[in-house]
């Protein structure tokens, strides 16, 4: 994907993965990140993989 | 055995995963010390508020989460010229990605993982690789994913910027994900 003001590059596509963990993206932001993860499946993984380490982070305290 | 004695004993053998979760959080071998001591003593003197409604262990790590929440407040300030030195050296990953911002190995296939939250050998391998991370990443990464403190929260305790707290999560989590990759869904793969 050749990168634009409306194509980001997966490298900022997992900033935005992450951030959107922490505060609620722009709506710009988010629309961008989409339109990423829908032609992207490389960054639909991360995201998927980034929810679930956080889901296995709450039971860090179990084993 | 009465329940009391009961009680006791699990809470003895309790003592290695509380340090282990102390240490994780604080980066500080006394201060977990410290910690541990502290939630052990507070969970016998309050053992009658136990009402056995939740599991023991569950109650023990309650009491050990505000203890490690209290020294932090205490530590604040060494945490925080620690957090704000470490938080300056730069790391982009470039060494990930293309020119293009596209990753140069693509992240594997976790396949659905669900299962493997409650095998003792992934949650092992979890916190190998969340000690791994350098300090202050660790602390913060913890605050925000284990004790579920808010961003905004972290950012101002600390006296960090918010683009910086940000930052520091997103490190954290791209080299956990890495680390979880590496030793546990690549050798699966490979197995
Ligand atoms: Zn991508």
């Amino acid at each position: 994907m050749k990168e634009s003001w409306v194509m980001i590059p997966c490298r900022t596509a997992h900033r935005l993965i992450s951030e959107g963990m922490d505060r609620p993206l722009g709506l710009g932001e988010r629309a961008r990140l989409r339109l990423h993860l829908a032609m992207c499946a490389m960054c639909s993984r991360v995201e998927h993989q980034m929810d679930f380490l956080r889901r296995a982070m709450r039971h860090i305290d179990e084993g | 055995m009465n329940d009391v004695a009961q009680l006791d004993s699990t809470l003895a053998e309790l003592q290695p995963l509380l340090m282990k979760l102390a240490r994780l959080q604080l980066r500080n071998d006394a201060w977990a010390e410290d910690v541990v001591s502290e939630t052990m003593v507070a969970a016998i003197e309050k053992r009658p508020s136990f009402e056995g409604r939740s599991k023991y262990r569950t109650w023990v790590v309650g009491i050990l989460k505000h203890k490690i929440t209290d020294q932090l407040r205490r530590r604040m300030r060494e945490v925080s010229t620690e957090t704000q030195m470490e938080s300056v050296e730069t790391e982009t990953f470039d060494e990930l990605y293309d020119e293009d911002g596209r990753r140069l190995s693509p992240p594997l296939d976790w396949g659905d993982p669900e299962d493997v939250l409650s095998t003792q050998q992934f949650m092992a391998m979890l916190q190998a690789c969340v000690d791994e991370l350098p300090g202050s990443l660790g602390r913060v990464f913890l605050l925000r994913e284990w004790l579920e403190y808010e961003t905004t929260e972290i950012c101002k305790e600390l006296s960090i910027t918010a683009t910086n707290c940000h930052v520091m999560l997103f490190r954290a989590r791209m080299r956990l994900r890495e680390c979880v990759e590496t030793n546990w869904f690549a050798k699966r793969a490979a197995a």
